[in-house]
């Protein structure tokens, strides 16, 4: 893309990223949560995938990071809902009696798991979609 | 540098979204919490926003920001959003794409003065060329048709944009 577009993402790329930040870690609060957080951080992706181009997007992505990444919100939602197996799976433990995540309601530390569960899926959707987008982008050929 | 320049830059967006988390004012866990995210972004896109970002967390220049987009921009806008409606009521339009030659230096500077071009009704940045040094601009009226300076188009925008992007 031209100068001023590279310039502006350049600008716009942290902003949406914590923008994106916010609305996971305030998913029991207001509006939003893991997926639209993390879709709003896959969205700063690939602005710099569009406005910066392949080339330079292959250089910075590493494929493994990412599958690992989006690996590792997976098993933060599971690790999360075992927490209380004692009880039930899915039991709010940490609401209940755990030592954090148990504050006055409407407060960032409260709810018990639900902000661990929405960074955790969070992160996975923002993997998820950034690799499968540069994916596509990377496909090699286009077939008739 | 780069990571100071975006930790301030996404910190600063945080504690406007987290507002009024105690009174009107933050409760530390909010806080705590921004220092991480933005720490976070931070490291991820430190190379992102350029080797010589940190120059805007100058006051000086944010002042400068602020009395720019009161003044001379906002006043340009309203102007030109007038001579927009006169134009429509009476059709008396002459479309054209002008070279417009300018002054800058960098990547910052260009991109302020297209914003503020195409922010005013009228006229439309297509495209910025720094190594011909010049603007492609769309304009509603041609008066001109090679100005040798955006004096004509931009007013005292160019100066504004070579201080602020400097």
């Amino acid at each position: 893309m031209g100068l001023i577009v590279k310039t502006t993402a350049r600008a716009t790329i942290p902003l949406i990223g914590i923008f994106g930040a916010y609305i996971v870690s305030h998913g029991h609060l207001t509006p939003g949560g893991g997926f639209q957080g993390g879709a709003t951080i896959a969205g700063a992706g690939i602005l710099f995938l569009i406005a910066f181009g392949l080339g330079e997007m292959k250089r910075r992505y590493n494929h493994h990071l990412y599958s690992a990444l989006e690996g590792l919100g997976g098993l933060v939602f599971l690790g999360a809902a075992m927490l209380g197996l004692g009880v039930a799976f899915f039991y709010n433990t940490l609401w209940h009696s755990g030592p954090v995540f148990n504050g006055e309601p409407g407060t960032l530390l409260s709810a018990g798991y639900l902000p661990v569960m929405n960074l955790a899926v969070g992160l996975k959707v923002f993997a998820g979609l950034l690799s499968a987008m540069v994916a596509i982008a990377a496909f090699r050929r286009w077939n008739e | 540098m780069g990571f100071i320049a975006v930790f301030i830059w996404s910190f600063v967006l945080w504690l406007v979204l987290t507002a009024g988390s105690k009174g009107l004012l933050w409760s530390p866990e909010e806080l705590v919490a921004g220092l991480i995210f933005s720490g976070v972004i931070a490291l991820t896109t430190k190379d992102i926003i350029g080797e010589k970002a940190s120059r805007f967390l100058n006051p000086a220049k944010w002042v400068g920001f602020v009395v720019y987009s009161i003044g001379p921009l906002f006043w340009g806008m309203v102007r030109a959003n007038l001579d927009v409606a006169y134009r429509v009521i009476t059709g008396r339009i002459k479309p054209g794409i002008v070279r417009v030659p300018v002054e800058l230096e960098n990547d910052a500077q260009y991109t302020i003065l297209s914003n503020s071009i195409t922010l005013t009704p009228g006229t439309l940045t297509i495209d910025a060329c720094p190594e011909e040094k010049a603007l492609y601009v769309h304009w509603i009226n041609v008066t001109e048709k090679e100005p040798a300076n955006s004096e004509v188009i931009a007013g005292s925008f160019e100066k504004w944009a070579r201080r602020l992007g400097r």
